[in-house]
């Protein structure tokens, strides 16, 4: 329904639109602001003296150059990993694109704990990476020689930290970077050749590509910078000796925002969480300029036809690409092994046996209170319900933010814009505080709502929807909607034919990714108050491997449930794929 | 793939929510106890609530249960105090000493209507008041590697002050005391430990100042010690295992339940210095002003019935805290398990008064130590 169109307001956006971007933005400061002013009613002093304190505690200060190194560093070698990576695949033909990019979609949603466990096998004696002689975890060897050479304490758990934010992001830079190789009007690079600027690759590389996929590149490289820095659970796994600011904060967050009661927690997770939360919206306000910017310099063409015209890879990039989804996938199947494996350590035959009882369990559920087919019927629902809130959400906010571009009002649609990426910006810890904050105050009765988990879900993919949507529908021409207005249609029929049809791909996309972000969100669910029976299938996971291992079957059964969360979020990545396809074979 | 899918999603939308329906086999029929719906238990993930356990307490008196989780025992103190205005549970099970006293003065619990008279006096001597019933108890002490301190590299500590010595320089994990209630006993123990030494200028926070100096490890909980850091124990059959600490906090039973999981083996033992263990109970208390009464001292009666309640060592790692409860034979499990014969000397109410102090001393140290 073309709401905009039947009755304006002075910014062009009709008042039902305003009303729901109001909520979403509320939405996302909601609980924030509550969180704050709880933490500022226990503490008594104001977030900015609380930043100020942020100095005085030692932990801090570390976590925060921790944090920006290690985010730095993962951002150069997941863009300098990626741009080629997205450069091949947007530019020649692969057979089995969907799967390659639903497999190198799936470390993106995959739960932070299950890729550590990942990461850990390969690290571990037994692993590839140890089999090679690196051995990143226990640092003997090279590493070992490089610690004591340099003075640099853990060089392996930062390599290894390093290699898993990559693993972790890199499909970001691919999702940003390939559309914009592949739908390149190849008319461009033709002309160039014949400049005399563009003889050199050299030349075509400095007035071609980087202004082409400079943007794009820049929007990935800030959002892998972002998604490194608030990193939690790769820190805790990986690199135990360190902690970034988010880490630090999953620490002590438990016991803040209680009145009478360690108040110092109260006081430290106020300067961290509001130091922190001005760092993320800054980030989150370059990372929508240069997006913006990325959208603008989207040129059209048939990706296929693109594709077809430089036909299949040369085997260089063919190795590159293949080599690298092989490397992706490796942790993942550390992980579905280590579901089979189980540890016999009674001294004289230690080892490890193959067997099916680590599933069995996690079938049975003798190691949960809830059965894995409850746990997944449990993560479905929440995950379903999560699509049918966050999309027409996020369509009606994306069709607001379109409007007042439009309308000339493009300050105003980015500042709301930034405002609306709020949630991407705060940590877990504040989410849950301000939760539960919020909850207690207006209506206290939600704790016993089996869908709570639903909202911090929510939260969390309607920046994705809305990043997703809106610049699908700023490629929408306006003459589409004036031819519409010409034939005399109903207005459900108009809004289909000027608009709805054209997003059915990109909002089938977003409906993917908003079931795939629910099924592996864990986060901010960990932290709302947890009913048993509401456990979803990550949070089941963490549940099962946090345990003390003593039993050897502990370890099998996290793995297996969490094999089985894999499975279900790759063929929700597929469904999104095949959607992808079918939009290039109908050039929508 | 889409039919695989949509028949994936038919096949498990039935199946939501199904957990703890009873069957009618013989048991009594299921009940909301007086319209106050099923009893809701806020918990941590302790392994001794099995489906079998929570399904023979509905079975046996009709009252259906639904668990809400925290992460640990001071997950539920905390988890209460958000929620006193609007309490959300009708039963908390897993507080332990170190936090009972924070829980009862802050008046989070009320008095219960559980016969008592069943369980050890020992264990009752630490708190007999209305608010509170033990379940389980065990003893948290420092565990460390016999390969390791094999009297050569290192030799087995007579006092704590050893572990400050150059040869045990970065070779000790302890999960941090803010954030781990193994932590926080162990901390409190030490207290226990330097009041009572012939040193008196000395405090248990030097002894801490000097093993941060000493290149001691804290980790957030006791997990990451035990599995990651610690040398001796079942970690090192877990994938990321460092094993570069060879004492870490754990229980004085920790050998036993690694010998009866690894068919009577282990390496790691008990370190028994006088007043350097901590007596951990874990208690079951009614929420106040969460209702629903009667069916929550029906759970904790159940809670603490023999065939529950002697099964706590295999089912959930501690120990009963019945009359003349015992440690398994089974694999070396009590063979392995040290009991300490002088424990830490500190009352509840104590703790519960000073515990806060201890904590910004303990957290004072860590940072003088890292600036």
């Amino acid at each position: 329904m073309n709401l905009a169109s039947s009755k304006r307001t002075p910014f062009g956006v009709h008042p039902i639109q305003w009303l729901v971007l109001a909520f979403v933005i509320a939405l996302g400061i909601g609980p924030l602001s509550l969180a704050f002013t709880r933490l500022w009613a226990v503490t008594g002093i104001t977030p900015w003296e609380a930043v100020t304190q942020v100095y005085e505690l030692p932990a801090a200060k570390d976590a925060l150059t921790f944090a920006v190194l290690e985010a730095t560093v993962s951002t150069v070698f997941t863009v300098a990993i990626g741009l080629p990576l997205a450069w091949a695949f947007g530019r020649y033909s692969w057979s089995r694109m969907r799967l390659k990019r639903s497999l190198l979609f799936l470390p993106f949603v995959t739960p932070p704990i299950v890729a550590a466990a990942g990461f850990l096998a390969l690290l571990s004696p037994g692993g590839i990476v140890y089999a090679l002689g690196i051995d990143l975890r226990g640092e003997t060897g090279i590493i070992g020689w490089m610690a004591s050479a340099t003075g640099w304490e853990h060089p392996g758990h930062f390599i290894a930290l390093i290699t898993a934010h990559v693993w972790f992001n890199l499909s970001l830079v691919v999702r940003f970077v390939e559309p914009v190789v592949a739908q390149l009007d190849p008319r461009w690079e033709e002309q160039l050749r014949l400049l005399p600027a563009g003889q050199t690759r050299l030349g075509r590389i400095q007035h071609l590509w980087i202004p082409i996929l400079g943007p794009a590149t820049t929007v990935a490289a800030a959002y892998t910078f972002f998604f490194s820095f608030t990193s939690f659970a790769m820190v805790k796994w990986l690199a135990p000796a360190s902690n970034t600011l988010e880490s630090l904060l999953g620490e002590m967050g438990g016991t803040a925002g209680i009145e009478g009661y360690r108040v110092e927690a109260s006081l430290a997770v106020l300067g961290i969480a509001t130091f922190q939360t001005v760092m993320m919206l800054l980030m989150l306000i370059l990372a929508g300029r240069f997006e913006r910017k990325h959208s603008q310099v989207l040129s059209l063409h048939h990706e296929e036809a693109n594709r077809r015209k430089h036909g299949t890879a040369p085997r260089v990039w063919s190795w590159f690409a293949n080599g690298l989804l092989i490397m992706l996938l490796a942790p993942l199947v550390s992980v579905v092994v280590a579901s089979f494996r189980v540890r016999s350590s009674n001294g004289a035959t230690a080892g490890y046996e193959w067997t099916f009882e680590g599933w069995k369990r996690a079938w049975s559920g003798d190691f949960s209170t809830v059965p894995v087919y409850d746990a997944l019927a449990n993560s479905l629902t929440y995950a379903v319900i999560t699509l049918l809130v966050a999309l027409p959400l996020g369509y009606a906010v994306a069709s607001s933010l379109v409007t007042l571009r439009r309308e000339g009002h493009r300050r105003v649609a980015g500042m709301l814009d930034s405002l609306c990426m709020l949630p991407l910006s705060m940590s877990a810890v504040m989410v849950g505080l301000g939760m539960v904050a919020g909850i207690l105050r207006w209506y206290p009765d939600l704790f016993s709502f089996p869908y709570l988990p639903v909202v911090p879900h929510v939260m969390l993919v309607l920046p994705f929807v809305i990043r997703l949507l809106t610049p699908a529908m700023e490629r929408i021409e306006p003459k589409f909607a004036e031819q519409a207005s010409l034939l005399s249609l109903g207005p459900l029929a108009f809004w289909w034919h000027s608009r709805g049809s054209f997003l059915v791909v990109p909002a089938t996309m977003a409906a993917s990714l908003c079931l795939a972000f629910s099924l592996g969100e864990f986060g901010a669910t960990y932290l709302v108050v947890r009913v048993g029976s509401w456990d979803s299938l990550s949070i089941m996971v963490d549940q099962v491997a946090s345990r003390p291992k003593f039993d050897p079957f502990v370890l099998p059964t996290a793995m297996a449930l969490a094999t089985v969360l894999m499975v279900v979020t790759l063929m929700v990545l597929t469904v999104n794929e095949r959607a992808r396809a079918w939009r290039v074979r109908h050039e929508v | 793939m889409r039919t695989m899918l949509i028949t994936l999603l038919l096949f498990l939308a039935p199946l939501s929510g199904c957990l703890l329906e009873t069957e009618d086999d013989g048991c009594v029929s299921a009940q909301g106890s007086g319209g106050e719906g099923p009893l809701r238990i806020l918990t941590y993930d302790i392994a001794a609530f099995s489906d079998e356990m929570l399904g023979g307490f509905t079975c046996n008196t009709g009252y259906e249960i639904e668990l809400i989780y925290a992460d640990d025992a001071g997950g539920i103190l905390e988890l209460l105090l958000q929620t006193q205005q609007a309490p959300q549970a009708h039963v908390a099970i897993g507080l332990d000493n170190t936090y009972l006293q924070s829980a009862i003065d802050f008046g989070l619990l009320a008095e219960h209507d559980v016969n008592t008279t069943h369980i050890d006096p020992t264990v009752m001597e630490r708190y007999s008041g209305p608010f509170a019933v033990p379940f389980d108890q065990g003893d948290v002490c420092l565990n460390y590697d016999e390969r390791e301190v094999d009297g050569e590299n290192l030799t087995v500590p007579t006092s704590l002050w050893n572990l400050t010595e150059p040869a045990w320089k970065g070779k000790t994990v302890f999960p941090s005391p803010l954030t781990s209630s193994p932590g926080r006993a162990f901390m409190a123990a030490t207290v226990s430990y330097f009041e009572n030494d012939e040193d008196e200028s000395t405090d248990a926070f030097d002894w801490w100042q000097a093993m941060f100096e000493n290149g001691a490890t804290v980790t957030t909980g006791w997990t990451e010690a035990y599995e990651i850091h610690y040398s001796g124990g079942y970690g090192a059959w877990v994938d990321g295992h460092l094993g570069d600490a060879a004492l870490t906090v754990s229980y004085c039973h920790s050998p036993g339940v690694e010998a009866y999981y690894s068919g009577n083996w282990t390496v790691s033992t008990s370190l028994l210095l006088p007043r350097a263990s901590f007596h951990q109970i874990e208690y079951g208390g009614l929420v106040n002003g969460g209702g629903n009464v009667e069916a929550a001292n029906a759970f904790l009666t159940y809670l603490l019935s023999e065939e529950v309640n002697h099964n706590m060592p295999v089912n959930n790692l501690m120990q009963s805290v019945l009359v003349n409860a015992t440690w398994p034979e089974t694999e070396g499990y009590r063979y392995h398990t040290d009991v300490p014969e002088v424990k830490a000397d500190l009352s509840t109410e104590r703790i519960g008064a000073e515990m806060d102090a201890w904590l910004l001393a303990w957290t004072h140290e860590k940072n003088e130590a890292e600036a």
